[in-house]
């Protein structure tokens, strides 16, 4: 149809022609806007990262003066160019963020604290998975609600004790008595007061995954492997984990993100911002700010090395992410 | 699978009896065996701070923070009625004490309510869009798919960072064009409480609609394609196959998804203390974290509503969603 329309109108312009065979091509229309929507929303999202690539590159001196918004002239009268621009063009940044400091480290501690609170959440939400989906008993429906509404209630309600536990001064008592149970070590700044909370906090999740995955395994295999001669838990870690193996690695790359992304327990219990004292990326990059307030070009710098193991892991790991957060992210 | 029987008998004796102990449990002694790890991580992480928060709420502290007094509701009634509690640091409150803009934005549980509401009402649109578009097939669409996705994954820092950067009145280059169209303060953007609230709410559209595309994406995939197919048939347009199909299909999943979001966005506090700060603009959490070392009390009591706020609307969305929202 499209064809016979170009021929006709061949002295029109494109856009009249295109115009012509849309009206009587809806489809095309649509194809359009899809692809209009598209360029929307990737410039949308994709903008902020270029904007902190301008900042990194642009030489610490020029940062101050001048509009990123370059002058330029447009057949003869001058307009604002619409897209920032670096101002000149030098990459020490990605260098000196790493003299100023010890940035590396930071990303290590922040590696370390996901990691362990990965391991942790696997395996306490293994069993836990394993119960839900497998073995029918009283309480189960409660103890299910129990979990998903641990999950949504807010960090602010569990701070102030955990803060006041962790830093071990004084002993803690049982709620509502004056009854003393133990003094707890110090743990602020350590990887103790962070994975504690990470792990209750980001584990619901990880459970309603896993649920499903040990769920969907059929019980013969079981059968067959606690026939063969394996223990109970034998047949969980031998057997149903392995089979489940998409499963645990959603839950796994879902829980490293979160933590990787966790901002209100890092900032609180590392109480010192310093890398040796196990500080996460979070005081890594609020450490420009304070102490070289004015060194924008390295904050930004600096967010760009923070960001790309996530951008690395949400491209190799897109089927698992998408997967687990549509079936499992309204449980969590 | 016989090494397995072999490599068993090798263990210690304690071990093997608490297998053999383990293998005569019923299902349900089992079951809460497995789940004894749960139940001491969440009651250590979740249940204790939870009492002790309600506890803590009940007492306040003396003025030279040595002791502390029981005093039963009172920080709540302060917090609602406005007595010595409601001036929190930063000359901000809880509730408003008038109508006047000013005093609505130096109020963190109005101020919760604007970003949660807002931030919410776009994310849902945008998400929508996004969603449409990834439940598309095309060339690249993988690609496209992780572009969307990667604002979620960027650690809240660095998406404050960004924003710091982006509207900081020194390097921001956004700050002049909008504060000519009068949306932003010109001077000291991320200082003044509207445009800070503003760029706040901008910062969690960009990184949260994605998220919300993924949860919509996982109704719009569990639409019956045949649907479509028979639409065609009759001669349905797209407009019309969205209209009719679609949008009724997966209006229950965005019901879901927007209470979800909401109760999450009540929560907000990391991109605020990076992108402004606590003191510009107030939010629950953020006004538990800004007084619990001075006022432990009117901080335990705020996080204690919150905590309320968003158990009552769990509860709504258990009720209205019944088993499947668990």
């Amino acid at each position: 149809m499209a064809t016979t329309t170009d021929d006709d109108n061949s002295s029109e312009g494109p856009l009249a022609r295109w115009t012509q065979s849309a009206i009587q091509n809806p489809e095309k229309v649509y194809r359009a806007l899809f692809y209009v929507a598209m360029v929307f929303f990737l410039v949308t999202t994709l903008f902020p990262f270029y904007w902190l690539l301008v900042l990194a590159v642009t030489p610490s001196g020029r940062l101050l003066s001048g509009s990123f918004l370059p002058s330029v002239d447009l057949f003869g009268v001058s307009a604002t160019f619409p897209l920032p621009v670096p101002k000149g063009f030098n990459p020490e940044a990605f260098i000196t963020v790493f003299e100023q400091v010890p940035f590396h480290l930071y990303m290590l501690n922040s590696f370390a604290l996901a990691v362990t609170t990965t391991v942790i959440v696997i395996v306490v939400a293994s069993l836990a998975g394993y119960v839900f989906g497998r073995l029918r008993f009283p309480g189960r429906a409660f103890l299910m609600l129990g979990i998903l509404a641990v999950s949504y209630f807010p960090p602010a309600a569990f701070v102030i004790p955990l803060f006041q536990a962790f830093a071990g001064n004084a002993p803690i008592t049982l709620p509502f008595t004056e009854i003393p149970l133990f003094t707890p070590p110090r743990l602020l700044n350590t990887p103790g007061s962070m994975v504690l909370p990470f792990s209750a906090l980001f584990m619901p999740l990880s459970i309603f995954i896993l649920t499903t995955f040990y769920g969907q395994i059929p019980d013969g295999l079981e059968d067959a492997a606690r026939v063969e001669g394996t223990t109970r838990l034998g047949a969980l870690f031998r057997v149903i984990m392995p089979l489940s193996a998409p499963g645990v690695a959603t839950a796994a790359v879902l829980t490293f993100i979160a933590v990787y992304n966790e901002y209100f327990f890092s900032s609180i219990m590392a109480t010192s911002t310093e890398a040796a004292r196990w500080s996460p990326i979070v005081g890594g990059i609020l450490s420009y700010q304070t102490q070289y307030t004015t060194q924008y070009n390295l904050m930004a710098a600096a967010s760009i090395i923070g960001v790309l193991p996530v951008v690395i892991l949400v491209i190799v790991a897109q089927e698992r992410i998408v997967s687990g957060l549509t079936s499992g992210a309204l449980k969590e | 699978m016989s090494t397995e029987t072999g490599r068993e008998s090798r263990r210690s004796g304690v071990l093997v009896d608490a297998m053999r102990w383990m293998e005569n449990l019923s299902d349900t002694q089992y079951a809460y065996l497995l789940l004894i790890p749960v139940f001491v991580l969440l009651g250590v992480v979740a249940l204790y701070p939870l009492l002790r928060t309600f506890e803590l709420s009940l007492y306040a502290t003396s003025l030279d923070l040595t002791g502390r007094s029981f005093v039963g509701i009172d920080n709540y009634v302060q917090l609602f009625t406005g007595g010595k509690n409601r001036f929190l640091p930063g000359g901000t409150t809880f509730i408003p004490s008038s109508l006047s803009l000013n005093a609505l934005l130096n109020s963190a549980l109005v101020v919760t309510i604007i970003f949660a509401v807002v931030s919410v009402a776009f994310e849902t649109v945008i998400g929508l869009g996004q969603a449409l578009i990834l439940d598309q097939d095309f060339s690249g669409r993988k690609w496209v798919r992780a572009a969307i996705i990667i604002p979620w994954a960027v650690p809240i820092v660095i998406q404050g960072m960004v924003f710091f950067l982006m509207f900081n009145s020194n390097v921001g280059f956004a700050t002049a064009p909008l504060a000519d169209l009068g949306l932003l303060a010109p001077t000291n953007t991320l200082n003044d409480t509207a445009s800070a609230t503003f760029i706040i709410i901008v910062a969690d559209i960009w990184k949260t609609s994605a998220f919300m595309a993924l949860l919509i994406l996982a109704g719009l995939q569990s639409i019956d394609r045949g649907l479509y197919d028979v639409a065609k048939v009759a001669g349905a347009s797209k407009w019309q196959q969205f209209k009719l199909i679609t949008f009724p299909l997966i209006l229950p999943t965005i019901g879901v998804a927007v209470l979800f979001r909401s109760v999450q966005a009540m929560r907000v506090y990391g991109i605020i203390d990076t992108v402004s700060s606590c003191s510009v603009v107030p939010s629950l959490s953020c006004m538990v974290v800004a007084t619990f070392n001075t006022r432990e009390g009117t901080a335990a009591a705020i996080a204690f509503v919150t905590a309320a706020i968003i158990g009552v609307a769990v509860m709504g969305l258990i009720a209205w969603q019944g088993e499947d929202a668990i």
